[in-house]
C-alpha cells in the first residue's frame, strides 16, 4: 500500500460515509460476486438452495402448460360461440364470466410472482448477512441494511424497531456489527412473535389430535394447521409467500430441517413425548397428540430458520425446550 | 429526582438485598490514556442507557435503572462525575483536567434477572459497580514494590542516560557526578537531588516525544503528599553503602515510600478488583514515533507484570486479587476513520500479546478492542488527487471550525514497531462534540457498550 502523508482537507468537499437507509438498488445476487477476502474455511455453504432442475423437465412443464392454455382458450371460445348462438344475453354473461376468470388469473399470477421475488430477496439477504458477519470491513452492510429496511417499509409493527435501528447504528460500526445490530434491534422481536406462533400452532395440533373422533379428521386438521403456520411465519419475517412460494418454502425447509438441527428422528420424538410423561403412554390418543404437536413445533422452527433474513447464531437459535414442556403438560390438562 | 429515587429505593426494598452483587472495576492506564473520560462516559451511559445496543441487559429490555449511590469507602474523595460531565457538555465543551488525586464512585444498576429460577427468587436484582479514578502516573509505582533501591536506581540511571531522556536529565546527572553517595546524609543535599530529579521527571512529562516511564509517580502527581519528606530521594549510582551515608538515607526513604504510599494505594484500591480494563493510548504513542512507542511498550510491560493473575502473580500473592476478566482497549479510536479500527486493534494486539498470553494462561478471560469513550468525530469520505480517502471530521482543540483530517493510514497485520518506523502520523486532539449528550441518550461513544458487555455482562445476567 502506498503511503499518503497526513494532511488536512477541505470540509466543504467531504461527504459523510453512507449509513442506513440508503437508496441504492437492491444488492445483486450474492453468489455471482467473487470474494477474495473470505477464507475458504470460513465459508458455510448456503442452506439447501432450490434443487437444480433438469432443463428437459422445464421444457416439458412449459409445453404442457402451453397446451392446456391453448386448449382452455379454444374451449372458452367454443363455449362463447355456442352461448351467443343460443341467446345474446347468455353470450354476454358467459363472456363476462370468462373475462373475470382471465383477469383474476393474471392478478393471481402477478401476486405469486411478487411474493416469489420477496422470498428470493430474503434468500439473498441470508447469504449476504452470513458473509458480512465474518468481515470487519465497512460499507457493504449499508446496502444490506438498506435492502432489509425496504423489505420492511410497509410494516407498521416494525416502524419503531427500524427507527431505533437507525438511531443506534453509527458511522463507527463495521459490517459485522451492523448485521448484529439488525439482528438484535429488529429480528429478535420478530423471533419472539414467531416463537409464540409456533407454540400456539403446536398446541392446536396436539389438542386437535387428542380430541378428534376420527383419525382422518385429525390428519386433515394437522396438515392444514401446519401449512398455515408456515405461511404465518413467512409473512412475519416479510416473505408473504403465495401458493407456489409456500410449496417452494416447504421444499427448502425439508432441506433445512436436517441442517438446522431442528429435527431428530421420529424415534427421538416419541422418546421426548413418552419419556417425559407417563400419562402420555397411558392414553395413545393424547400421546399421538403430543407427538403431532412436537412435529408441528419442529416444522415451525424450521420455517423460522428458513425465513429469517439473518441466520440464527448459536445464542439466538430458538429451542424446542419451552414448547416441549408446554406440550408435555398437556396430557395432565386433558386427562 | 426525589420521586425517581424513592421509586428506585422502593423497588430495592421490596426486592430485598440478598441478590445484590458488588463489582469493582479497575480502570487502569498510563497518564493521559483516557481513564477519567472513560469513567465519566461509562457512568453517564449507564445512567441514561440510551446508547448501549450491545449491552445485553439493555438490549433485552431487562435493564430498569441506574443511580449513583454513596460509595463504600468513606475516606476516599468522590469522583467528580457531575463536574467532569458539565465540562464535557458545556456550551464551550472542554476536556477534564488531568487527575491529581484518587477518587471513587459507586453506581447501582437495577435489572431483572434473565434466568427464570433467579426471577422466582427475586424479580429485581442489583449490581453495585465501584470505579476508582487516579492519576495514571501512580500506576508505574507498582513495579517498584518488587525492586530494591539498588535495582531501581540502576534501571532508572540506565534509562536516564539514553536518548531522548539524556538531554532532559543533564542537570540531575551533573549533580550526581558531583556528589558522593557514601558521603554524610545531609538533608540539604538530599533535597537538592530530589528537586533536580523531580524537575527531570516533569521535563519527561512535558517532552515532545511521548514518554511513559516516569517513576516515582508521586514526584509529579504528589496528591496529598506535597513536600513530604517521603518524596525526597532519587536514584543513586553504585552499590549499597553503610549507615549514616547519603545512600542509606535515600534507601530508607525509598523503602518508606514503597511501604506507606505504594503498598497502601494498591492494597486499598487494586486488591479487591474483580474486573480490569487497561486503557492504552496507542495513537498518542504512534504520533511520537518509534521512541514513544518503545517507551510505552516498556511502561506497559512494567505496569502489567504485577497483574499476572492466579497463583504465580505476586500481586495476587500479596493482596489476594481475583480479577477474572481483563480488557485491553486502544482508546481515542475516533482519531481515525472507522475503517481503520481493525488495524488499530491489530497494533494493540501485538503490543499486549505477551501480557495477554500470561493472563490467559492464568485462567482469566482477555479481550482487546478499539474504542472511544467520547466520539468527537465523524467518518467522512473525500476526494484527493483522484483518490477517495476516508477521513475524520471534527473540531480540533484550540480551534472553532471543523476540519477534515487524513491522519495517515495504519497498515493491517503489522507489528507495532514497524508501523511507527518511517511513518509520521498526525492524530490531532479533538474537542468534545458541541451537542454531546443533548439528546438525553448518553454521551456518544465507539464500542463502549461492547466493552461494558465484556466487563459486566455476566454480572447482569
Ligand atoms: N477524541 C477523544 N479524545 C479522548 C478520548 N478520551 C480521552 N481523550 C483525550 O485524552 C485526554 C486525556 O483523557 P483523560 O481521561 O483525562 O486521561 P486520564 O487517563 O484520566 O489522564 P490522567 O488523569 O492524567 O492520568 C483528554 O483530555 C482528551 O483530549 C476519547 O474518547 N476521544
Ligand atoms: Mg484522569
Amino acid at each position: 500500500m502506498e503511503w499518503i502523508p497526513p494532511m488536512e482537507l477541505d470540509p466543504a468537499r467531504a461527504v459523510p460515509a453512507p449509513r442506513v437507509p440508503e437508496p441504492a438498488p437492491p444488492p445483486p445476487p450474492f453468489e455471482a460476486e467473487p470474494d477474495a477476502a473470505m477464507p475458504e474455511a470460513e465459508f458455510i455453504p448456503p442452506v439447501a438452495g432450490p434443487a437444480p432442475r433438469s432443463p428437459l423437465l422445464r421444457w416439458l412443464v412449459g409445453a404442457v402448460a402451453l397446451l392446456i392454455l391453448v386448449a382452455v382458450g379454444f374451449d372458452t371460445a367454443d363455449l362463447m360461440n355456442r352461448a351467443f348462438a343460443t341467446s345474446m344475453a347468455l353470450g354476454v354473461v358467459v363472456a363476462l364470466v370468462a373475462g373475470v376468470a382471465g383477469i383474476t388469473t393474471i392478478a393471481l399470477l402477478l401476486r405469486e410472482l411478487r411474493s416469489l421475488k420477496r422470498l428470493r430477496r430474503i434468500e439473498e439477504l441470508r447469504g449476504e448477512s452470513r458473509k458480512l458477519s465474518h468481515t470487519m470491513e465497512l460499507g457493504r452492510a449499508d446496502r444490506f441494511a438498506g435492502a432489509l429496511t425496504r423489505l420492511y417499509t410497509d410494516r407498521p409493527d416494525l416502524e419503531l424497531d427500524l427507527a431505533r435501528l437507525k438511531d443506534v447504528v453509527t458511522d463507527a460500526h463495521d459490517d459485522a456489527e451492523v448485521v448484529r445490530l439488525i439482528d438484535r434491534e429488529v429480528l429478535t422481536g420478530l423471533d419472539r412473535r414467531a416463537y409464540q406462533t409456533v407454540l400456539r400452532a403446536s398446541r392446536d395440533t396436539a389438542l386437535a389430535t387428542a380430541l378428534s373422533p376420527a383419525a382422518l379428521l385429525d390428519i386433515a386438521v394437522v396438515l392444514w394447521r401446519n401449512l398455515r403456520l408456515v405461511r404465518e411465519i413467512a409473512t412475519l419475517y416479510g416473505a408473504r409467500p403465495g401458493y407456489v412460494g409456500s410449496l417452494r418454502l416447504l421444499r427448502r425447509m425439508l432441506g433445512n430441517i436436517a441442517v438446522a438441527g431442528v429435527t431428530e428422528s421420529a424415534h427421538h420424538v416419541a422418546v421426548d413425548a413418552l419419556g417425559g410423561s407417563l400419562a402420555a403412554a397411558i392414553s395413545t390418543r393424547v400421546g399421538q397428540g403430543v407427538i403431532n404437536g412436537l412435529l408441528t413445533a419442529r416444522i415451525g422452527l424450521a420455517a423460522m430458520h428458513t425465513c429469517r433474513p439473518v441466520p440464527f447464531t448459536p445464542d439466538t437459535r430458538p429451542s424446542l425446550g419451552r414448547i416441549r414442556a408446554e406440550l408435555l403438560s398437556l396430557p395432565k390438562q386433558v386427562l | 429526582m426525589s420521586f425517581l429515587d424513592s421509586l428506585f429505593d422502593q423497588a430495592g426494598e421490596t426486592a430485598g438485598r440478598f441478590l445484590e452483587a458488588d463489582v469493582r472495576l479497575g480502570v487502569t492506564g498510563l497518564r493521559r490514556a483516557g481513564k477519567t473520560v472513560f469513567t465519566t462516559a461509562v457512568v453517564d451511559n449507564l445512567l441514561r442507557a440510551g446508547r448501549l445496543p450491545f449491552l445485553d441487559v439493555v438490549a433485552s429490555g431487562r435493564f430498569q435503572a441506574a443511580r449513583l449511590r454513596p460509595q463504600p469507602d468513606a475516606d476516599v474523595p468522590r469522583f467528580a462525575f457531575e463536574e467532569h460531565l458539565a465540562t464535557i457538555t458545556a456550551a464551550q465543551p472542554d476536556w477534564p483536567e488531568p487527575t491529581t488525586g484518587i477518587s471513587q464512585l459507586r453506581l447501582a444498576i437495577r435489572y431483572r434477572p434473565n434466568s427464570a429460577l433467579r426471577r422466582t427468587l427475586q424479580s429485581v436484582a442489583t449490581v453495585n459497580l465501584d470505579i476508582v479514578d487516579y492519576p495514571g502516573e501512580w500506576l508505574l509505582d507498582l513495579p517498584m514494590l518488587r525492586q530494591s533501591f539498588a535495582e531501581w536506581s540502576a534501571l532508572s540511571l540506565e534509562l536516564a542516560a539514553r536518548s531522548p531522556r539524556d538531554a532532559l536529565s543533564v542537570d540531575w546527572r551533573g549533580w550526581l557526578s558531583a556528589i558522593d553517595p557514601a558521603g554524610p546524609d545531609e538533608e540539604e543535599e538530599a533535597r537538592r537531588g530530589a528537586a533536580l530529579y523531580t524537575e527531570y521527571l516533569h521535563a519527561c512529562r512535558r517532552a515532545e516525544s511521548f514518554l511513559s516511564i516516569i517513576q516515582p509517580g508521586r514526584f509529579v502527581e504528589p496528591g496529598d503528599l506535597k513536600d513530604a519528606p517521603l518524596l525526597t530521594f532519587c536514584p543513586l549510582p553504585g552499590e549499597r553503602r553503610g549507615r549514616g551515608t547519603l545512600w542509606a538515607l535515600m534507601e530508607s526513604r525509598y523503602e518508606a515510600y514503597k511501604s506507606s504510599v505504594v503498598r497502601r494505594f494498591f492494597a486499598e484500591h487494586f486488591a479487591r478488583l474483580n474486573r480490569q480494563v487497561v486503557l492504552i493510548d496507542v495513537l498518542g504513542a504512534l504520533n511520537a514515533g518509534v521512541s514513544g512507542l518503545g517507551d510505552m511498550k516498556r511502561a506497559l510491560e512494567m505496569s502489567l507484570e504485577p497483574f499476572r493473575h492466579g497463583s504465580s502473580g505476586w500481586l495476587d500473592w500479596l493482596f489476594g486479587s481475583k480479577i477474572d476478566r481483563v480488557l485491553f482497549a486502544a482508546t481515542k479510536a475516533d482519531h481515525i476513520a472507522s475503517s481503520q479500527h481493525p488495524n488499530l486493534k491489530g497494533i494493540l494486539d501485538s503490543l499486549v500479546a505477551e501480557a495477554r498470553r500470561t493472563i490467559r494462561f492464568e485462567g482469566a478471560q482477555v479481550e482487546t478492542m478499539a474504542l472511544a469513550s467520547l466520539k468527537c468525530t465523524e467518518t467522512v469520505v473525500t476526494e484527493h488527487e483522484g483518490r477517495t480517502l476516508r477521513c475524520i471530521q471534527g473540531v480540533p482543540v484550540g480551534r472553532d471550525r471543523p476540519t477534515v483530517l487524513y491522519p495517515g493510514e495504519i497498515p493491517d497485520g503489522a507489528d507495532a514497531m514497524t508501523v511507527a518506523r518511517n511513518r509520521s502520523y498526525r492524530f490531532m486532539p479533538f474537542r468534545p462534540p458541541a451537542d454531546a449528550g443533548r439528546d438525553g441518550r448518553g454521551l456518544p461513544h465507539v464500542r463502549l457498550d461492547q466493552a461494558l458487555q465484556f466487563l459486566l455482562g455476566d454480572y447482569l445476567e
